[in-house]
């Protein structure tokens, strides 16, 4: 990889030029608004916000920045700065054909476990820009705690995208190329670039066991009826879905006529079983739902900050979703040129996973 | 409860493909092959077309048991149909083992030729699913 050292003020300028220099046509990155953090779509620099690097690595979890830029299918270029698993939820979708990879240019930046953006804008004063895990434990202690999918998430420094932007001590950061679209796009910022190596092996394994015991800590749904348990309150609004990065059909059968049956249909669907829970297919619709991201969830908990029932869907979704990533070898996001599990076959496989 | 496992007949739903297994079984029964009157065969005409869905859908309407059955891999009249369906059952039965709903499916590769296979596998399977017992999504409002 190739990339330069800046002063955290500095990123700001390098978004600037971004835009200026035509890298991208256009920025979702994020800002502040009032105590919080949203994303934004930018087309003129000079409503990127001092600074900006308050509002890149402000921790804090609203919308899966990979849903905005999902559809992209047009030559004009965008870029997003976000964190690695919305970068990685983007990737999945390049590789689904639900974005061009040549017009989005993915910009990670590190995250040290983000808060829903409720939390974060009620303690922002305590929390702050820019948190690290002495910091989340010490929040922890007060009763603000991170969002579940983050305490879990193994892969929280930025190494994925086209870019990278890491903390390095010293209120620095790292900007790096990692592909050679990201390369092109920060030599044409006039940046001085060069072959730099930063080992982080040792942090990435620390991160990776912390979240590994967390996650040993989750109450584990190990049957149907915990299961239908777990559900009792879905009211089948379906924001799971919609809120979901990788959840893509333009028609969910859930809102078809078979998936969503009215008036006759539910009538003979209640004759058939003499009664039927209504709103219908709750079950079918979550175990479905469960089938068709267990390749692709990368883990990003939007699914449970959408909940308006307050479902820890972390529980659900990304747990049964890394069990069949397992069997695949499979890990969602990492790399665009690899296929989908369910695109590609080996002649000899899975055997002992079929009966 | 065990009075009723004892007088009871697993309702089984086969998802059979065209070229291969729907064949076999039919082979089973022109050779007069004895195997227990459970299932119900849905013919596809790979086991690529079969949704994943079904499966779940069927699980939750209350079959006893789910059957699936394909051409051997490498054998698949459409060439690779069969090697998509096995990654998709692979998932879908690791998923259902979250959950303790694996034991009521089972795929299995038949062919044409495989008549005795077939009455077999139906064979093993009734009696599988009679030890399991009912379904107990059967009587619940779902």
């Amino acid at each position: 990889m190739k990339g330069t050292e800046l002063k955290q003020e500095d990123l700001e300028g390098l978004f600037k030029r971004l835009l200026e220099k035509k890298a991208v046509d256009c920025l979702v990155l994020p800002h502040k608004v009032g105590n919080n953090v949203a994303y934004m779509l930018v087309k003129d620099g000079d409503k990127i916000e001092s600074p900006a690097a308050s509002a890149i690595f402000a921790p804090s979890f609203g919308v899966n920045a990979a849903n905005i830029v999902k559809g992209w299918t047009i030559p004009e270029r965008v870029g997003i700065v976000a964190k690695p698993c919305e970068i990685r939820a983007a990737i999945e979708l390049m590789k689904l054909k639900q974005m061009d990879k040549d017009s989005v240019l993915l910009i990670s930046a590190d995250c040290s476990g983000a808060f829903t953006n409720q939390d974060y804008a009620d303690h922002a004063g305590e929390i702050g820009d820019w948190v690290d895990s002495g910091k989340i434990n010490e929040l922890k202690d007060k009763g603000i705690a991170i969002r579940e999918a983050c305490a879990i998430c193994e892969n929280r420094l930025a190494d994925v995208g086209d870019i990278i932007i890491e903390r390095v001590d010293g209120g620095k950061v790292l900007v790096a190329g990692i592909t050679d679209m990201g390369v092109e796009a920060l030599s044409s910022t006039e940046l001085s670039l060069e072959d730099k190596d930063v080992e982080r092996q040792a942090e990435k394994e620390k991160i990776a066991a912390d979240a590994k015991k967390e996650k040993e800590e989750l109450p584990k749904l190990s049957s149907v009826e915990e299961l239908e348990e777990f559900l009792r309150d879905c009211i089948g609004c379906k924001n799971c879905r919609d809120m979901c990065p990788v959840c893509y059909c333009k028609e969910c059968f859930f809102e078809q006529p078979l998936g969503k049956p009215v008036g006759g249909d539910l009538l003979n669907l209640a004759e058939l079983r003499s009664a039927i829970g209504v709103p219908t297919n709750q079950l079918l619709y979550h175990l479905t739902r469960i089938y068709h991201v267990c390749t692709t969830c990368v883990g990003c908990g939007a699914c449970e900050d959408a909940c308006p029932k307050n479902i820890p869907l972390t529980r659900l979704y990304p747990m049964i979703a890394e069990k069949v990533q397992e069997i695949f070898e499979y890990e969602p996001g990492k790399d665009v040129e690899e296929p989908l599990p369910f695109i590609t076959y080996e002649e000899e496989e899975l055997e002992e996973h079929l009966r | 409860m065990e009075e009723a496992k004892e007088g009871f007949e697993p309702k089984i739903i086969g998802f059979t493909c065209n070229w291969c297994t729907y064949a076999g079984a039919d082979l089973a029964g022109t050779s007069r092959k004895k195997y227990p009157p459970n299932v119900r065969i849905i013919r596809l005409m790979c086991s690529g077309r079969l949704d994943p869905m079904f499966v779940l859908k069927v699980l939750l309407n209350g079959a006893d048991g789910v059957f699936i059955g394909g051409c051997h891999p490498g054998e698949c009249h459409y060439i690779k149909g069969n090697f998509y369906a096995r990654r998709r059952i692979a998932a879908l039965r690791t998923i259902l083992k979250q959950f303790g709903l694996d034991n009521r499916v089972r795929s299995e590769w038949i062919s044409a030729s495989e008549g005795d296979k077939f009455a077999r596998v139906m064979k093993e399977m009734a009696e599988d699913i009679k030890k399991l017992g009912p379904n107990p999504m059967r009587d619940k409002i779902l």
